[in-house]
């Protein structure tokens, strides 16, 4: 009697079967999830939200998820460092995020590179009339290029002078509310001629000459100009009399000197906060987001500020001023920035990233956005969430934040312009005033912003004629 | 299968993974950079051919003083400084480490130690010793009655070597020069080098000096220098290659913008953000290959002069 051993698969039928298998995965194994059930649809979400803003931007993102059930946000927390990079190399590899958050002058660059996805494409024409209406200027201008709106803003960044009131006083100093009285800050505080400084009065900062040239009554760009060139106007008269007067500073002290009092800050350990730097400065320029770490300040007794009800600690008091014109100057003007939605034209869920940036940014939903507003003391885009009972509460709590406030809603608060050169444009102004505040000898503020707006025009020629 | 056939093969698959990395790695982005080099081409779409515009850019550039120039003659300024110092205290210490004294293995090992340092950790390192207020260099030169001097820092300052003889606060140095310091504190795997041909050079001539009534000096003179010609020359062209390629401490020290008023912009760190900020590939590409013929041209000169000098 034969036994019969049993039978393992002969190899042809063995590479069959795993053949059939491999196939059966790639035919049925990678079907969209959608399909079978029905699933949210997923809107990925690139940020660069760290620090103490992260809980806020991951409880907003919890809660539009639980407000409707059509999509869902999955935030991605990416490092700020060449975002832009990281965000093109997935555009050019076919794979970008469906909704990304920037803070960096690229939209028009971008929108002119046909990245972007106007916000047309998303939103219906009652939301687009509804928006333009509901943003403050500044918030429209960040986000337009070419007469579109190719970015909703969610938040702006708006500078003004933080004063150290205490200081003022004990030198018989009023608050700043003219140029002339930044000056006598400046001079009484730290008289010209030593060679080392430990405070001063005020120092302008060469990369803040896109809000003094604005507040001289300048423009750095002429949206109505016929032909390229003249849209650069980075050497507008008021904005080289601007730089002049920065300059007036680097004349007075000496050039080395400004530069080494300003090179000595990134190593004054503590505080981030200069004004909270052992009375570094009486008067500085700063953004809201200041006002957080005064508070902080205010809770630790850090930087000369009392610990609240331990009297004998010696208290400075701190109080905001918008940026003093010059006699024929104008008021409540400056630069801002801010941070901006953009959609990437090959996303893949376009209108989930429509209805996120909606709840965030509050125009459908003013209550939740104001909300989040007082929660990371950020500044809202629209008067609309202004005014919702949580952020008047904040503006209570931070009357200082009123100041911010104000000046976001100003008409004369400018954006860097909406060119597809504005990087650039931006890189090359600050390097001309810096160049005249911190070189020896060299050229004029005329001269050097004339410079850099020839070479920004020559940038813009080229790239608008190249299509 | 015939055995010279076997050897064929074997020696194809094994030397196949570097041909490839070759051909893709290096080969063919030396090429696509080169055609990149006359078009504009921003990641997104095709290169789109624009002939010698890119270059035309470049010598506009050059001719009216921007910002490329400016960038060439920091990367000169740094290369040399960097290049010549290098030399000088490199042959300086190993000729001193040379000597048989006690302790001589430590001190080497010393030497050698920041050479192994990653260069972020030098360069945040030397960030805060040659800080302008708070460093330790300014501190001790203050201590000396000597003046403080503007290191590079951060985004915001630092002093120009153009302000050297109007500085009444006697401020010498300025932000380039923070840099070469950095980069002369790593010369470890130099003196490595500097050492070893030391060690080479033949008895027989120190002994001939001797019975000729040389000074340890003029030994120096007459007998090591010369014989160590050949390896300063084989480190001053390879030091004149990596200091133009240097980007990671000038990236850092300056806060990736060539800041203070563009006075640390080398031109490999202008390359990065014309090309990865920018997205002007063709604009960088064109920088890079007019900076590989600089290099190459001042290489070929190093060649040409090196029969004048180096001991054959």
């Amino acid at each position: 009697m034969s036994t019969v051993e049993p039978r393992s698969p002969k190899p042809e039928a063995r590479g069959r079967l795993a053949l059939l298998f491999t196939l059966s995965l790639l035919l049925f194994g990678c079907q969209p999830v959608s399909e079978t059930a029905s699933q949210p649809e997923e809107v990925i979400f690139w940020h660069f939200w760290g620090g103490e803003d992260r809980p806020i931007v991951e409880q907003i993102v919890v809660d539009f998820n639980a407000s409707q059930q059509q999509y869902r946000v999955r935030a991605i927390a990416m490092p700020g460092n060449n975002l832009d990079l990281k965000f093109f190399l997935s555009v050019a590899g076919g794979d970008p995020p469906d909704l990304l958050n920037h803070d960096e002058p690229v939209i028009a660059d971008w929108a002119h590179r046909d990245v972007l996805l106007p916000l047309g494409e998303m939103a219906t024409p009652e939301e687009l009339d509804r928006l333009n209406d509901w943003l403050f200027p500044a918030a429209k201008q960040l986000g337009s290029y070419d007469g579109k709106l190719y970015a909703l803003a969610n938040g702006l960044d708006i500078r003004a002078l933080y004063c150290n009131q205490t200081m003022l006083e004990e030198h018989s100093l009023p608050l700043p509310r003219t140029i002339a009285d930044l000056d006598r800050i400046a001079e009484t505080i730290a008289p010209p001629g030593q060679q080392e400084y430990q405070r001063m009065g005020f120092l302008p900062n060469p990369d803040r000459l896109w809000a003094w040239g604005v507040v001289f009554g300048g423009t750095f760009w002429n949206p109505a100009a016929s032909e390229t060139r003249s849209m650069i106007t980075a050497d507008d008269p008021k904005n080289v009399a601007a730089l002049e007067w920065m300059a007036g500073y680097s004349q007075r002290y000496g050039p080395s000197v400004v530069s080494s009092f300003r090179s000595g800050e990134q190593a004054l350990t503590g505080t981030s906060f200069l004004m909270l730097a052992d009375r570094r400065y009486a008067v500085m320029m700063d953004g809201q987001w200041r006002l957080r770490d005064l508070a902080a300040a205010r809770d630790t007794g850090a930087g000369g500020l009392a610990v609240q009800g331990e009297e004998d600690t010696p208290q400075d008091k701190f109080t905001v001023v918008p940026l003093p014109p010059p006699p024929g100057g104008v008021k409540n003007a400056g630069w801002v920035n801010g941070n901006s939605f953009i959609v990437p034209k090959n996303s893949k869920c376009p209108q989930g990233a429509w209805e996120f940036m909606k709840f965030w940014s509050g125009l459908d939903n003013e209550a939740r956005a104001a909300q989040a507003c007082a929660d990371g003391g950020w500044i809202p885009v629209s008067h609309e969430v202004v005014n919702q009972p949580a952020y008047q509460q904040a503006l209570r709590d931070e009357p200082l934040l009123n100041v911010f406030v104000e000046l976001a809603s100003s008409e004369n608060q400018h954006p860097t312009p909406p060119l597809p050169v504005a990087a650039y444009y931006l890189q090359q102004v600050k390097r001309a005033a810096q160049n005249v505040m911190f070189r020896e000898g060299t050229a004029t503020p005329e001269a050097v912003l004339h410079g850099a707006a020839e070479r920004v025009r020559l940038r813009l020629e080229e790239v608008l004629h190249e299509e | 299968m015939s055995l010279k056939r076997q050897e064929l093969i074997a020696g194809l698959t094994m030397t196949g993974p570097w041909v490839l990395g070759l051909l893709t790695l290096t080969l063919y982005p030396f090429a696509a950079s080169l055609w990149w080099s006359f078009c504009e081409y921003d990641l997104l779409g095709q290169p789109r051919w624009v002939g010698g515009s890119n270059y035309a850019r470049l010598a506009r550039d050059i001719s009216t003083g921007g910002q490329f120039w400016q960038a060439l003659g920091n990367t000169a300024y740094y290369a040399v400084a960097s290049v010549l110092l290098s030399v000088l205290v490199g042959v300086s210490l190993a000729t001193l480490l040379s000597q048989t004294i006690r302790g001589r293995t430590l001190m080497r090992t010393l030497c050698f130690l920041p050479a192994v340092v990653p260069t972020v950790a030098a360069a945040v390192l030397w960030m805060w010793l040659l800080d302008p207020q708070a460093g330790l260099v300014n501190k001790a030169l203050t201590t000396l009655e000597l003046p403080a001097q503007n290191w590079f820092r951060g985004t915001s300052a630092a002093a120009w070597p153009t302000s050297w003889p109007t500085d009444a606060g006697g401020r010498v140095f300025g932000s380039k020069d923070g840099l070469v310091l950095m980069s002369v504190w790593g010369i470890g795997n130099l003196l490595v080098i500097y050492l070893a041909a030391i060690g080479d050079v033949p008895r027989a001539l120190y002994e001939a000096a001797e019975i000729d009534g040389a000074s340890p000096w003029r030994k120096f003179l007459h007998v090591t220098l010369p014989m160590l010609t050949p390896v300063i020359f084989f480190n001053v062209v390879m030091g004149l290659i990596q200091s133009v390629q240097a980007f990671t401490d000038v990236y850092l020290v300056s806060d990736g913008q060539g800041d203070p008023a563009g006075a640390t912009m080398t031109v490999s760190l202008y390359l990065f953000l014309t090309a990865f900020k920018d997205l002007d590939m063709g604009y960088a590409s064109a920088m890079a290959w007019l900076l590989f013929v600089i290099v190459a041209m001042a290489t070929w000169w190093l060649f040409r002069t090196s029969r004048k000098w180096v001991h054959q």
